[in-house]
Parts: structure tokens; C-alpha cells; sequence
């Protein structure tokens, strides 16, 4: 174990690392534009310069191996000037559109321009211009101007995602950021990861073009949440509008819509990454939602819902459950400890792979479209679905049931968070809360236990299923019929 | 397939045979080239055959066709003249080479005459100093130019017949 | 090609090129593939790279780095494949010699090759070659047929066991595939983007394998270095730089060509006698040494010099590539470093941000100037930017435009300043020797 200094203080480094990779361990800052820790080291952008003691000159940070008392120097008056020179470089042709760039307030470059430089640019030549707006993909836009040529994206599409989507044609400050093009080619479309590439770009160069002059990030909060897209459950981020900066003006459910979905680092499940599909959380969970609770398609009090529903269950002899494996860990237990001993419970896939979706792969991608599975079928086994003959009550809990397949003549208690023509066909009806209106866990096919926090109120008529679960519990014990 | 690259792969076979195991990756320059020397320059479908073939990314034939200034993906005329005008050969007279040749054909730098018969481009240094000012005509070095050969060197190519297909 | 001009017992330059003279017979009947048969039967590869080292033989490429140092990162039985890469991209301005040997003595290339693939344990070696150069191709590919049709190249040459195949992989057009991490990235089949060391390319070089890369003339010596020994190159040139050297001459001079000269050869000799001095019996105005990013020094501060390191670095300049060109008076400084800068902004492969940025600030900032846009506090940016460019980029090209700047403007800023001043050149913008009327 090699022992360096920073600054003066000694750190134990491993013989592998950087000296980088060692400042970064111990808290101490190093900038750094290229250079990415899920990353092969790419050593353009030049910003990460340090000073080995004793030398004039100063060299790159994220390529430099440690040896055994190896002394550098990460914030000396020569290492300044270096890096603000650094600065003017890479903003010489810079666009400066912090107006009007979805960046502003997340982006590096901003950052470091007014730690390092400070000052506007020395050069009174006309600045190189480029494509904006170039559509890179369906979901990226690309600035050419913008870009610093850090080259991550491209690396990114090589090393992690494997598509060789991107890459950088013609040379000098002629040099841009380009897809694989030609008639029939979109390997950027085809990446299922592709927007990975907009959180890694540290300008605004690359930008998701749902989220285009969508909102600014500092009238945003990021909830720590899991995506629900498969059994992977990766840690994400949900961004929505701070309560302080609720528009007024404008329709209200910006404030209550979630703004962009990004990755949140989580080692032990998903790195930095998400897959796209987890970007478009909204498309699921802001489909239309039930509002209230029905008896046979008519709209009741819940107290009304309720009293129909103990009733049911109270005179059932043989009901069945079908649980969602989307219900949180929370859910499942108050399920489990509410019903589980009067119903006979099988867990359902709620949802199934659609129809062009990548079902299985190497890198985060589940075949399991359900968050939850693994805590549902750890509970409630894992039998298929079936109805013996004398089944006299159906409880659906979730999506992905077809009705059509329930015995003729039973009567259904359903639960479900969206609107759906079936809501109305079932004898009592909840609309229920989705993850982002409580706290709560889901449990992941490898048994990692992730936390989710609450993004948004419950909508008025909305409640949650463990609400319904413990207020039906009593007719489930009250008329003493147990299993 | 590509009937450019279908015509050339016996000699690309070879090829891929002499390079060391694992080097597959090398055969894109080697085998644009012979696509242009036949084609006159590279077309989508070359490109395409090549991935298919090799199994190269693509990216990687985009990225080294836009690269390299030898590398064309359009048609040009069908004799190329590029004219040296990097230090030696300015001090030799390119200058003023070039721009006669511009002016004979009715060009500016990078254009192709109306009928399709001679392109003019600059070079930057091609190893000829000692010659200067150098003028390479279809990928041949014409040495020690000036105004009388070039004049001669042009009206003997444009009583020629053919050039390259294109 | 300009008539040869050889002076004094050569190593490269030793015959009168014909137009036969470049043919396996006659290189063999100049001795050829002797120093090969000597090495593969009398000496270890060990042995032979301390005869290299032993000699002093220095690149010639322009770095000047000792070669036995260069080989000596290469492991022996290591396991794994090495590479050898001859530098034959001459991208240089001002540079050619590398093509004399290509077109005229291609085996001596060839045989130099083999012995150092010996050396180094090479089963596959590369010429790199730029891609225009179309009959230096079409001479070393006549060389390789030939040498293989005489089982000097191959499987089991000579039937000594020693395998080794000599391939020509050529460039498209790049001048920084001149360097030696751009080369390989070249050979790959990507494009020409210079890597960042550590790793050594002696460790992880072509395909990530321990590859040594050499510039055709040093190369080139490697055959009489086996054939004469060490201690007969170190008799020739310095004892701090043995041998000769190829200069390529160009520019305003009346006989332009390569020349072999031992190191420590008088600069008078080879302008004015060589040569034949400066065209219209013009005044030398000043001389760019070895490449065009070598700092110019001025016809008074040549007088007296040798060509040796160790009386061209005192002065301010370096012998570089040994392409050297010769500037007339009435020659325009300003619009010769317009020259270079539009160059290099041609050539920067765009990787990194100093030399992709500063590049093309340079170009346009002199090109303001020549448009008569310029104003004084440009002379200083020029020099700030070089300054700044200095050591903070991936590979020597993003120093050489900011050493061309800062070595011309150190000498000629008064032209710069009445540019500025007046609006026009000192000289009409001339980069021509004029006859004086």
C-alpha cells in the first residue's frame, strides 16, 4: 500500500489507483471534466492538473499512478494558474447560453468557471459555431456548441452500454459529437440506456428532449425513490417542484407532476445508471387515476365502500387473492397480516414485458416487470393463479388481472391506482395511492432493500391500500371463519 | 452486398490472413482505400458491407472516414489536382500557382469544373520540399512546378479520355 | 529529386542513385542482408541490442531518444507479441529525408528491420507510411516482394528459425499520425488520436502489446551498425551524438535536397557550398533548423554553428527532424507564420482542449492580423496562449505551434508590430526569393 502525499498529508492508496482516485477517496478536491469513475480514462480535458513537488511544470491528476512517497500538490499558485487557463480554453468557443440551457444550476462547466476562472473571455476572435439542436435520438438533443468534447458520452456508449452509438467525427475544433448514421441505422434509438448520457454530460450539450425548457432545476426537488419498471429496482431520483415554488398561475398539476426521473449512485444495485424506461416513470404513473371509491361503478363514500366490503368478505367461504407485486413491503404485511389468513393468496405479475421492450439483459434490465415480487412470493409462494370451483369472493389487488378470466357470477373487491373500465365492473372499488404518495420499501430480485419517500400528496378520493387492508381486517376476524 | 466491395473481398480475405491474429480492427483503412481507389470514393453501402463483414462498429468507419482528409464520401471530378501550399512550396511559388490554376478552370479551392473533369484542392505538406512547389495529380507527384508545366500538365488531361469511374 | 550531393564516407547516402539502384541486386552488391546473416547467425538478440545501445544511435524522428534505452522497456520472453513500427508518415513541413531512404535504399530499411525485429523478439513489424506518399509505396512494396521472393523475409529466414513479416500499413492523411501513440491508434484502424502516457507504448503500445516505434533513418542505420559495430558509428559525428545525419534542405536556396552530414558539420558548408547558396545570390534572412516548430535562427547567428546538438541548443534551437529551411531577406515573417498556424489548426486531431482550442484561436488571431485587423496587445495573447498551451496537452504538437510563435516573434516581432501599425507587410506579404532588380 503505497503511501502519497496531497498537500502535505500522508494517504494510503492502493497500488492500482490514481492520483485522482486517491483525492476523491479522502474528500479532497480535485476537478475533473473527462474523467468518469465508471469510465476508461480519457485525459482531454487537462483540468485535473496537479503539481508533483519539486517540479515546474504540472500534469494530469486522472492518469498519474501512485508510487511510494510520491508528494503533490492539488491547489499551488502554479496549479492555478494552469487551471484557469485550462478554463479559457475550454470556454473559448463556448456558446455561453446559461439563459436559455436547461444546465444552468446543475452544470459543471458553470461551476468551475467561477471557482477557477472568473473572469470573461480574454479572446477577441469570433467564436467557432456548431449544430444546435441536433436530434440525436428520439430522447436526446445534442448542442454542439456547448459540448467540451470530454468525450463521456461516447465512452459511455462503448463501455456500458455496448451500443458504439456515438463517436466523434472530423478533427480539430471542427471535431463534433455524431452518431453511427446512414439509411437505416439508429443505434442510439435501439440503447436502452441512452439517456444516461444526458446525466453524464457535464455541460449542457446533452439534453433529454422530454425535459426541454420544461423547468428550471432550481425550482426542483429530487426525492430519493426506486424505480418500479422491473425486479433490478434501481435507485433513482424523482424530480418534482419544490412546495416553496408552486406555480400558481399555471395549471397545478405541474405541481404535482414529476418533473424528470434520474439516477440515484447506488453500488449495490445499479451504479450511476438507470434505463430509459425508468426516465418515463410519468407515462406510468401519470396515466389517469381513480378518484373514488365506486359499488358497482357507482361512486360512494369510502365508509360506504368499506361496509360493503367487510360484508363480502364476512359471508365469503372460499375467497381468493390475487396480490400485486407492485405493493410495497409495507403493503404486502399489512396485506399478509390484515387478509392473508382468510384468503387464499397467489401473487400476480401486475405487469408483463410490452411489446418491444428489452426483456433481459446484461447490465441492469430485469424479465420481471414488478418491483416487489420477490417480498410478495416470499410471503404469499408462489403458485399460479387458480380458482377452485367453489371460489366465492375474488379480491384483486393491482393491475394485470384479466377480468375475463375470473369465474362468471363471483363478485370482485378491486383495487387500483388508474382509471380502468373494470373499476366499474367490480362490486366495491378503492382507488389506491402509487409509490410516490407514500414512504415505503420495495425488496429487489437479489434481496437488496431500497427505501422510497413520498413525492407528492395523495390525490383528494385517493387512499392508500394499506388504509383499506387494516379497515377490512375486522370483518376478516370479526365472523371468526379462519383458515 | 456492396458490387465494390463484393469485387475486392478475395484481396481483403488475404489481407485479413497476413495481419496477426486479433487485428481485425486494423483492416478499415487498407480496405477503404481499395473501395475508393475502385469506386472513386465510399458510399453508404461499402460501408455497410464492411460492418457486415468485419463486424467492426460502424461508428468506427464514420468517425475514420470523416477523420482522415484522404477519405471522400461524395464523388469528385474525375482528375483531382491538390496543390501543396504549406512552407516550402509558398516560398516556391505555390501561391501563386494556385491561383492560377483556380483562375484557368474557373474554380475556387476545393471546387470541380462544370463538366466534371478536374477538382482542385490544397494540401498541406506532402514530403516534397525539396521539389516545391509540388502538385499531385490523381495521387502522383508532378515536381518543381510552375505556371507553363501545370498549363501543359491540364491541357494534355483534358484531351484525355476517361478518369474514374464514378 | 535534386541531384545528390553526398560529402565524406556515409551510412545511408553511400551510392549515386540510379534509376536501378534501389533493386535487391545492386543493395546486395553494396553489401545488403550481410549485417542480417551476422546477426541471425553469430549473435543473440541480446547481443544485438547492445550493439545498438553501445553505439549512441539516437531518433531521428526529431526527439533525439537514445534507441538502446527505447528498447531496452522490451521484455524478453515475456509471453506476449511485440511490435516494431517504422515512422515512415514524414508529415513535417520541411521534411523529406525519411522519403530519400524509402525511394532509393529501401533495404536498407528492410534489412535494418529484420535485425531489430530480431532484436526486440518481432514476429509481425509495420511500415507506417502516410498515405500520400504513393512511389515510396510502390519502391518498399517492390523491396518486400523482393526480399521475400529471396527467403530474406518471412518463415525460417535464411533457415536460421527467425520469422518475421514486414507489412506496409498506410495512412489517409494525418499529420499527427506522425507521433508515435497517434500511429498506433492509426494502425488499429481508428483514428489518429495520440494516448496518454503512462502507459508506455514499450509496454502497452499496438493492441495493448509492448511495441517499440522508430523513425525510418534510425532504423536505417541499425544494418552498418551490426555490420561495422559500435565503435565505428561512434567514430563518425560526436561522442555525444554519433553518426550522421539526413537534412532535408529546402526553401530558398538554389540546390534543395537531402544531404548526409556527420554531426558537427560546418552550417556555412552546407548553405553556401552544398547547397550552392541562397537563389539570385540573395541574403540569407534566417534559418528554420530541424522542422518548423524549432526555433528560427537568424543568417548571423548560423555563421558559425555546426550542425550538432551541442552548439544548435545554446543557440535557442534544436536540430529536430533535419527538415531545415532556408529564408531569403525579403522574405515576410508574418505571413510565414500565417503559414504554419493555418497548418497546425489543419492538423490537431481535436482531443484535447488546449491544443484543439488554441489551435484555432492562433489561425484566426494571425489571419486578423494579415487582414490588417491586428492590434499590439495581439503579440502578447500569441505568446500567452502559446506560453499556455506549453506541456498541458497530450502529445509535442500542442508545444509546436506555440514554439514556431514564440521562436518568430522572439526574432521578427518589429514586422508583426508595423503590420499592425501600418496595416500591410514590410514586405508586400512575399514568401518568395525575388530576383532583385
Amino acid at each position: 500500500m503505497p503511501q502519497i502525499f496531497l498537500d502535505g498529508q500522508p494517504f494510503e492508496a492502493r497500488t492500482e489507483q490514481t492520483v485522482l482516485q486517491v483525492a476523491l477517496d479522502h474528500g479532497i478536491f480535485i476537478p475533473r471534466l473527462c474523467w468518469h469513475p465508471q469510465l476508461s480514462v480519457a485525459g482531454n480535458c487537462r483540468i485535473c492538473v496537479v503539481q508533483v513537488e519539486g517540479r515546474s511544470w504540472v500534469e494530469i491528476a486522472c492518469n498519474m499512478p501512485v508510487s511510494e512517497g510520491l508528494r503533490v500538490l492539488t491547489d499551488s499558485p502554479l496549479v492555478r494558474e494552469h487551471r484557469k487557463a485550462i478554463m479559457q480554453f475550454i470556454t473559448l468557443n463556448h456558446p455561453v447560453d446559461c439563459g436559455i440551457c436547461d444546465k444552468a444550476g446543475e452544470c459543471t462547466l458553470q461551476d468551475y468557471h467561477v471557482a477557477f476562472n472568473g473572469e470573461a473571455s480574454i479572446s477577441r476572435e469570433p467564436k467557432v459555431q456548431a449544430t444546435k439542436f441536433y436530434r440525436l435520438s428520439e430522447r436526446i438533443t445534442l448542442d454542439n456548441e456547448r459540448c467540451i468534447l470530454c468525450t463521456r458520452c461516447v465512452r459511455f456508449t462503448r463501455e456500458v452500454s455496448k451500443s458504439n452509438a456515438l463517436g466523434v467525427k472530423h478533427r480539430g475544433d471542427h471535431s463534433l459529437i455524431r452518431p453511427a448514421e446512414g439509411d437505416d441505422v439508429r443505434p442510439l434509438d435501439d440503447d436502452a440506456y441512452s439517456e444516461n448520457v444526458v446525466d453524464i454530460c457535464p455541460v449542457g450539450a446533452l439534453l433529454s428532449t422530454r425535459f426541454l425548457y420544461k423547468d428550471r432545476v432550481w425550482y426542483l426537488k429530487a426525492t430519493p425513490s426506486v424505480c418500479p419498471g422491473c425486479a433490478r429496482g434501481c435507485s433513482i431520483d424523482v424530480w418534482h417542484r419544490k412546495p416553496e415554488w408552486a406555480l400558481r398561475a399555471l395549471d397545478a398539476r405541474h405541481n404535482t407532476a414529476i418533473a424528470r426521473v434520474t439516477p440515484r449512485d447506488n453500488p449495490d444495485v445499479n451504479g450511476p445508471w438507470i434505463c430509459n424506461k425508468g426516465r418515463d416513470l410519468a407515462l406510468l404513473l401519470e396515466r389517469r387515476r381513480a378518484d373514488a371509491p365506486m359499488c358497482k361503478g357507482r361512486a360512494v363514500a369510502l365508509d360506504e365502500a368499506l361496509a360493503a366490503a367487510r360484508e363480502l368478505i364476512g359471508r365469503a367461504r372460499h375467497p381468493v387473492a390475487l396480490v400485486s407485486s407492485w405493493g410495497s413491503d409495507e403493503e404486502l404485511a399489512a396485506f399478509g397480516d390484515a387478509l392473508g389468513g382468510r384468503f387464499h393468496c397467489f401473487v400476480k405479475d401486475d405487469h408483463l414485458p410490452a411489446d418491444g421492450e428489452v426483456v433481459e439483459d446484461a447490465l441492469l434490465i430485469r424479465a420481471d416487470k414488478n418491483p416487489n415480487g420477490r417480498t410478495a412470493r416470499a410471503r404469499f409462494g408462489d403458485q399460479a393463479v387458480c380458482f377452485a370451483p367453489d371460489t366465492d369472493l375474488v379480491l384483486v389487488w393491482g393491475e394485470g388481472c384479466d377480468f375475463g378470466r375470473l369465474p362468471r357470477g363471483v363478485p370482485v373487491i378491486f383495487l387500483n391506482a388508474f382509471l380502468a373500465p373494470e373499476n366499474g365492473h367490480a362490486e366495491v372499488f378503492f382507488p389506491t395511492s402509487v409509490h410516490t404518495e407514500r414512504d415505503g420499501h420495495f425488496t429487489n430480485a437479489d434481496g437488496v432493500r431500497s427505501a422510497f419517500s413520498r413525492c407528492f400528496d395523495r390525490p383528494a378520493g385517493v387512499v392508500d391500500a394499506e388504509q383499506v387492508f387494516r379497515a377490512l381486517a375486522a370483518a376478516a376476524v370479526a365472523e371468526g371463519v379462519t383458515r | 452486398m456492396s458490387k465494390v466491395v463484393a469485387s475486392l473481398m478475395p484481396e481483403f480475405e488475404r489481407l485479413r490472413q497476413r495481419f496477426p491474429e486479433g487485428f481485425d480492427s486494423s483492416m478499415t483503412l487498407p480496405c477503404l482505400r481499395r473501395v475508393q481507389e475502385v469506386r472513386g470514393h465510399v458510399a453508404d453501402e461499402d460501408i455497410r458491407a464492411l460492418v457486415d463483414w468485419l463486424g467492426v462498429p460502424r461508428i468506427q468507419f464514420e468517425e475514420v472516414l470523416s477523420y482522415y482528409t484522404q477519405f471522400r464520401r461524395q464523388p469528385v471530378g474525375q482528375v483531382r489536382l491538390e496543390i501543396c501550399r504549406n512552407v516550402s512550396c509558398s516560398m516556391r511559388g505555390a501561391e501563386r500557382l494556385l491561383g492560377h490554376v483556380c483562375r484557368r478552370l474557373g474554380v475556387s479551392e476545393g471546387g470541380t469544373t462544370g463538366d466534371g473533369r478536374f477538382t482542385v484542392t490544397t494540401a498541406e505538406c506532402l514530403g516534397s520540399c525539396g521539389t516545391a512547389p509540388v502538385m499531385v495529380v490523381d495521387d502522383e507527384y508532378h515536381e518543381n512546378m510552375d505556371i507553363d508545366k501545370a498549363d501543359r500538365l491540364i491541357d494534355q488531361m483534358s484531351r484525355a479520355e476517361g478518369g474514374r469511374g464514378g | 529529386m535534386a541531384e545528390l550531393r553526398a560529402r565524406d564516407a556515409k551510412i545511408l547516402m553511400t551510392f549515386p542513385v540510379t534509376a536501378t539502384s534501389h533493386l535487391l541486386a545492386e543493395a546486395r552488391a553494396r553489401g545488403a542482408y550481410g549485417a542480417l546473416e551476422k546477426a541471425l547467425r553469430t549473435m543473440t538478440p541480446q547481443q544485438v541490442a547492445k550493439e545498438v545501445t553501445a553505439s549512441g544511435l539516437q531518433g531521428r524522428g526529431g526527439a533525439a531518444f537514445p534507441t538502446g534505452r527505447k528498447w531496452a522497456v522490451i521484455q524478453y520472453d515475456d509471453g506476449q507479441p511485440h511490435y516494431l513500427c517504422a515512422n515512415a508518415d514524414e508529415g513535417e513541413p520541411g521534411t523529406f529525408k525519411d522519403r530519400w531512404i524509402l525511394e532509393n535504399s529501401p533495404h536498407q530499411l528492410v534489412e535494418s528491420m529484420l535485425i531489430a525485429a530480431y532484436a526486440l523478439q518481432v514476429r509481425h513489424a509495420f511500415v507506417y507510411m502516410r498515405g500520400e506518399f504513393s512511389a515510396p509505396f510502390r519502391r518498399l512494396q517492390g523491396a518486400l516482394d523482393e526480399a521475400y521472393a529471396a527467403g530474406l523475409i518471412g518463415e525460417n529466414i535464411l533457415g536460421t528459425g527467425f520469422s518475421c513479416d514486414i507489412m506496409i500499413y498506410r495512412g489517409a492523411g494525418s499529420y499527427v499520425c506522425g507521433e508515435a501513440s497517434a500511429l498506433i491508434s492509426s494502425i488499429e484502424g481508428k483514428r489518429g488520436y495520440p494516448r496518454n502516457r503512462p502507459p508506455r507504448l514499450t509496454v502497452k503500445g499496438l493492441y495493448q502489446r509492448p511495441t517499440v516505434v522508430n523513425n525510418v533513418e534510425t532504423l536505417s542505420n541499425i544494418a552498418w551498425i551490426v555490420q561495422h559495430g559500435a565503435e565505428a558509428f561512434k567514430a563518425v559525428g560526436t561522442p555525444k551524438c554519433p553518426g550522421t545525419r539526413l537534412i532535408s534542405i529546402s526553401g530558398h536556396v538554389a540546390r534543395p535536397g537531402v544531404y548526409e552530414i556527420e554531426v558537427g558539420y560546418p552550417w556555412r558548408r552546407l548553405i553556401y557550398d552544398d547547397c550552392g547558396g541562397m537563389l539570385h545570390g540573395a541574403a540569407l534572412k534566417c534559418v528554420i533548423p530541424g522542422g518548423i516548430s524549432t526555433k528560427v535562427l537568424t543568417g548571423a547567428e548560423i555563421e558559425t554553428l555546426n550542425l550538432d546538438p551541442a552548439e544548435v541548443e545554446p543557440a535557442g534551437s534544436s536540430m529536430g527532424s533535419g527538415g531545415m529551411v532556408a529564408i531569403a531577406e525579403g522574405t515576410c515573417m508574418v505571413r510565414l507564420l500565417q503559414v504554419m498556424l493555418r497548418f497546425y489548426h489543419h492538423e490537431s486531431c481535436g482531443q484535447c482542449t488546449p491544443c484543439r482550442e488554441g489551435m484555432g484561436w492562433l489561425h484566426r488571431l494571425i489571419d486578423r492580423i494579415v487582414a490588417g485587423q491586428g492590434r499590439l496587445e495581439d503579440l502578447d495573447m500569441m505568446a500567452r496562449i502559446s506560453k499556455l498551451q506549453d506541456g498541458n496537452t497530450i502529445c509535442g504538437m500542442g508545444d509546436a505551434a506555440g514554439y514556431a510563435t514564440l521562436g518568430i516573434l522572439a526574432k521578427y516581432r518589429h514586422e508583426f508590430e508595423y503590420w499592425i501599425r501600418e496595416g500591410r507587410s514590410m514586405y508586400e506579404g512575399n514568401l518568395e526569393c525575388r530576383r532583385s532588380s
